[in-house]
């Protein structure tokens, strides 16, 4: 038994060596940046159904990346439960995949400085919700089981909260004005917007009760790759193209408007 | 698990949904009974100018399921409403009536009160026809024979023992109402089963949540049952063995 262990350690010993040659050298000498993307979650990553090759939010930021170390992209798809394990396992370099950085996770990985935000906002008829103090004295529709509803009653606990089973039906209680505000997460809220006939009568007022901060994962203990990860995305919000890929995917003239209320660099 | 009890905070919740269910299905066994009896009296009526309205009503909504209904009087009969008046309704309103304030209820709530109303008058109305088709024949000759007035053959020979023979069936009914109040969770309302999902997302002690609101549940059953116990001890129903 004890010769098993040892030979154990002499083994992990001789892998955390090697894992500690530099990621970011080996993407240059490898000439390829391998990023793994949501392939069914639009707009952050999906398949493009023109030219079947994944598109997104998050591609554009691995584009950019890949184009600023000069190096070939590819792009590994991906679901929510293989994000760390395909990082942990070096399959992939970076995750960009609409990863909410927590301290759980961040245990496992790297963060980078979030990129994006995913706000708890709401849908109101025009001109009725102006800022977050009305929202005490509102009947506000939730979707039953979700944070949603908790961060709601604990920030504005004089809120008639009314729950429902599902997104769409906590919409058709608003159209019938049964309550005066739903509640979801900002880019499911658009999601839903684009398909209502009628969506000229609402609006989605530009703030945010909570933000989920959207940032990329790198392998654990990869300082340069993190490092330059975050100067990238300071440089994208600098030039504007952060703002550009925003509004390809949320601007005034996409299918999704939604307000850009977080910027890199915000926190 | 077991010694992990529940914050009086979420107690409270229950508790409060507890209420809401107990004032619901007392109020929509009390309407649906009133609106049922009508309902029979209809439906036996020799006219069809009664009994056809009656007949349609009783099959519309003993056949659908309760849930599309309830559905269909919150989301589907408020499209339809006058927009000022669906403002009002939604709209929080007390009036002070100096010993104690009235509110007016949700909008939830009278839906809620509407639909299952509705729902189970046609289930109750049934269970009075069945009494008073439990009545012999010979009983309304006899009486017609001694020169009783139509009226008086039903409320002095008919409605009485009719009313004892539905008694059983009837207090199933009331039971139904309790049980089916939990579907108007599905609409908003805050009643039991609303405040049980309600407590488990916020505090994951799924069995503690819905343990105490099916104990609760249960308790009410066997409230009604020994009513009805007690009720048929005093008054039998005719033919029972004395």
């Amino acid at each position: 038994m004890k010769k098993l262990r040892l030979a154990t350690l002499v083994a992990l010993s001789l892998l955390s060596g090697l894992a500690q040659a530099d990621r970011l050298d080996d993407i240059k000498k490898n000439g390829v940046l391998r990023v793994a993307a949501f392939d069914s979650n639009p707009p952050f990553g999906f398949i493009d159904p023109q030219t079947r090759q994944i598109a997104g939010l998050d591609v554009d930021y691995a584009r950019e990346l890949a184009d600023r170390l000069g190096v070939k992209l590819e792009l590994v798809p991906t679901n929510p439960a293989n994000r760390i394990p395909l990082l942990a396992a070096n399959k992939v370099d970076i995750v960009l995949a609409n990863f909410t950085i927590t301290e759980e996770r961040a245990k496992q990985v790297n963060f980078s400085i979030p990129y994006f935000a995913s706000g708890q906002q709401f849908i109101v008829r025009k001109g009725t919700l102006a800022s977050p103090d009305q929202l005490g004295k509102l009947r506000i529709g939730v979707d039953k089981g979700t944070t949603n509803e908790i961060v709601l009653r604990e920030k504005y606990p004089t809120a008639t909260l009314v729950a429902y089973d599902d997104t769409p039906f906590a919409f058709t209680a608003l159209r019938n004005g049964n309550v005066q505000a739903i509640t979801q997460d900002g880019p499911k809220l658009v999601g839903l917007l684009a398909n209502v006939p009628d969506r000229e009568k609402y609006e989605i007022p530009p703030f945010s009760i909570s933000d989920d901060l959207i940032g990329a994962g790198l392998p654990k203990g990869e300082t340069r790759l993190t490092e330059f990860v975050n100067n990238s995305l300071r440089e994208l919000e600098a030039s504007g193209r952060a703002q550009a890929i925003y509004d390809t995917w949320f601007g005034p003239d996409s299918r999704t408007p939604l307000a850009r209320i977080f910027r890199i660099g915000d926190k | 698990m077991l010694d992990e009890l529940l914050a009086p905070k979420y107690l409270g919740w229950l508790i409060g949904g507890f209420g809401v269910t107990l004032l619901l299905s007392a109020l929509v066994s009390v309407a649906a009974s009133v609106l049922g009896l009508g309902l029979c009296l209809a439906r036996v009526a020799h006219s069809p100018l009664w009994s056809w309205p009656a007949r349609a009503w009783l099959s519309v909504f003993r056949n659908t399921p309760l849930l599309v209904q309830l559905f269909f009087w919150y989301f589907g009969a408020s499209a339809l409403m006058p927009e000022n008046l669906l403002i009002w309704l939604n709209t929080p309103h007390e009036w002070d009536l100096k010993l104690f304030g009235v509110r007016w209820p949700s909008f939830e709530y009278l839906a809620g009160f509407f639909g299952l109303t509705l729902y189970t008058a046609a289930f109750i109305a049934e269970e009075f026809r069945s009494g008073v088709r439990g009545v012999p024949a010979g009983q309304v000759a006899a009486a017609q024979a001694l020169g009783f007035t139509p009226l008086q053959v039903w409320l002095n020979v008919v409605m009485p023992q009719a009313f004892r023979i539905s008694l059983p069936p009837l207090l199933g009914q009331y039971m139904n109402a309790v049980k089916n109040s939990s579907l108007t969770m599905a609409i908003g309302l805050a009643e039991l089963s609303y405040a049980s999902r309600q407590v488990e997302t916020e505090t994951f002690k799924t069995f503690q949540a819905f343990g105490i609101a099916t104990t609760l549940y249960i308790a009410t059953i066997i409230v009604i049952e020994l009513a009805g116990q007690w009720l048929q001890r005093r008054k039998p129903a005719p033919g029972a063995s004395h």
